[in-house]
């Protein structure tokens, strides 16, 4: 067995559990050990011990970074996208335990992260690949059935609202980073390869370990975004409308429901809301 | 509170997602399942694959995130979404740590440790009736494994532990892998420890494999980190069998988290756990211990 945990000759001023988590956290998070130092016994430097808890802190965290973000390490380097993560973790404490939810916010950190700064669509690329991750956890629900829609009064139609499936996301990129992901996906990079910037919408879907996404028109993109969001059909029509003027809202609600991606209608009665 | 009332006795594994497809199409001969439900609450597909196993295997809901210990009270958000899983998967078990890991909004990520003494008593008795109240069953608090301790403690591990239990009804996990890090690093006795604990309280035990590294404060000693990245240490193993002869055959789970091995792997350290324990509990053992 180890030697008795030293001890000081004068005790230290007891502080309150709240100080002393305060403190902990400055130790564990921000590696300030000087305040948190005198309150503890272990070895023959309990400082050095608690290293182990900000050690596993750092470590666990960038390793879940490193993990949702594997096309942007390739862009970027491992050594770059190390090092940012390093730099979020501190900065960001995820805010639950659920770690799966933990990195939404570090597309645009790293997008002003000093290493990152040649790379004008690193913000959009990294978005999208958290965006594939979280489709790609989601699941399929059972579609909407035509007596769904069939039950609805023609003149509610316009005021109902659709639930979609949870694996359906809408991406607005100025860069077109969905070529950029299908060079990483498919390992096909050229030696060279020039991006210029260009309005991209996307719909990006997946369940049970895979995803797709593809282009949209602005349009089609707004109506889906829309009724993602929880507007109703027809505030979705006009807000695609004010897009483009020939937007073809029985066309789009068509594929919404032909791609499977609706999986209940709600009348207004029972969405409550507008 | 109510808990299930078929609490298998013996090893069981602890699920992690690389391995929960593999179960759900092998369904391998294991008696139980132990997951934290952390993993699963931000992923439908994997919860959906654990409704899946659920058929076939008691679960055991062991959680990383209701943090007993916190100033800040417990988080009522994440309990809700643990209390939601609980219904849906009905576990033979409930349990946490005695640590703490948030902090003003902030999840910490790490079982941090708790100085004992009557300020942090109150709290976490409290924490863990809110706790039992709201999941309306009772909760097995875990004991630490421990680097560091508080030069302001005023009671010790043990003796806070059985203060939990007598004010809250809470039961007891008992990790031995982490007795016998604490004790190797804190400097006291794990074999003691284990008799200082209260026998009918102890419902689950956990084992779990650790890893050394050098202290730098004193070169040429180490001190044993809590990786769950390893097969359990032939220590841990003897200690094992002592706390089957003190507590009795229990629900004991084989932990292992980082550099995850084969399911395989798992399933023969669990086989071990059983070999340990029928060895254990055989009489011959019983009358060594007793003369």
């Amino acid at each position: 067995m180890k030697s008795q945990p030293r001890r000081s000759l004068r005790r230290p001023t007891v502080p309150s559990l709240a100080e002393t988590q305060s403190r902990m956290r400055g130790a564990v998070v921000d590696g300030e050990i000087a305040a948190i130092a005198p309150l503890l016994v272990g070895g023959r430097d309990p400082a050095r011990r608690l290293a182990i808890h900000a050690r596993h802190y750092q470590a666990s965290l960038v390793a879940a970074i490193r993990t949702k973000f594997p096309a942007a390490a390739w862009l970027l380097g491992t050594a770059v996208l190390r090092e940012a993560a390093q730099e979020f973790v501190r900065q960001h404490p995820p805010a639950g335990p659920c770690i799966a939810e933990y990195g939404e916010q570090f597309p645009r950190f790293l997008s002003r992260h000093v290493g990152a700064a040649r790379v004008p669509y690193l913000y959009s690329f990294a978005e999208l690949e958290w965006h594939l991750g979280q489709v790609a956890i989601a699941i399929h629900r059972p579609v909407a059935t035509p007596d769904a829609f069939s039950a609805l009064e023609i003149d509610t139609l316009m005021d109902t609202g659709l639930a979609l499936q949870g694996g359906l996301h809408y991406l607005h990129a100025a860069w077109p980073v969905d070529e950029l992901m299908k060079l990483y996906l498919t390992d096909t990079a050229p030696s060279e390869y020039r991006l210029a910037s260009e309005d991209i919408w996307l719909e990006v879907h997946g369940a049970r370990g895979e995803f797709h996404f593809r282009r949209l028109d602005a349009a089609e993109f707004v109506f889906g975004k829309a009724i993602l969001e929880g507007k109703s059909i027809g505030n979705a029509a006009e807000q695609a409308l004010e897009v483009d003027a020939g937007f073809d809202i029985g066309r789009a609600f068509t594929t919404l429901i032909d791609s499977g991606y609706v999986i209940e209608a709600a009348p207004p009665e029972r969405r409550g809301e507008e | 509170m109510t808990s299930h009332c078929c609490v298998p006795l013996g090893a069981g594994i602890g699920l992690r997602l690389p391995h929960i497809a593999e179960v759900v199409v092998a369904r391998p001969s294991v008696r139980w399942l132990e997951i934290h439900p952390e993993n699963f609450l931000a992923n439908p597909h994997a919860t959906e694959l654990l409704l899946e196993a659920r058929c076939d295997y008691p679960i055991s809901v062991h959680t990383v995130g209701v943090s007993v210990g916190s100033v800040g009270g417990v988080d009522h958000v994440h309990l809700k979404r643990v209390s939601t899983l609980v219904e849906m998967i009905k576990p033979i078990l409930v349990s946490g740590h005695l640590a703490w890991s948030t902090h003003d909004g902030e999840y910490l990520n790490d079982l941090l440790p708790l100085p004992y003494d009557d300020e942090t008593l109150r709290l976490v008795a409290a924490h863990i009736d809110e706790v039992q109240e709201y999941l309306q069953r009772p909760y097995l608090l875990e004991n630490p494994s421990s680097y560091v301790g508080f030069e302001t403690s005023t009671m010790g591990e043990l003796e806070f532990l059985c203060e939990l239990v007598r004010r809250t009804g809470c039961r007891l996990l008992c990790d031995v892998s982490n007795v016998y890090l604490s004790a190797h690093n804190m400097g006291y006795d794990p074999y003691r420890y284990l008799d200082g604990l209260p026998v009918e309280a102890v419902d689950e035990l956990h084992l779990g494999g650790f890893t050394a590294e050098e202290d730098e404060a004193e070169p040429g000693s180490y001190a044993l980190v809590d990786t769950h990245a390893a097969r359990i240490a032939e220590p841990a193993w003897g200690l094992y069998a002592h706390a089957i002869r003190r507590f009795g055959a229990k629900p004991t789970l084989i932990e292992w988290d980082n550099d995850i091995p084969s399911f395989a792997t798992l399933l023969a350290e669990a086989a071990r756990a059983d070999e340990v324990a029928a060895a254990a509990l055989a009489p011959e053992a019983h009358r060594a211990v007793v003369g």
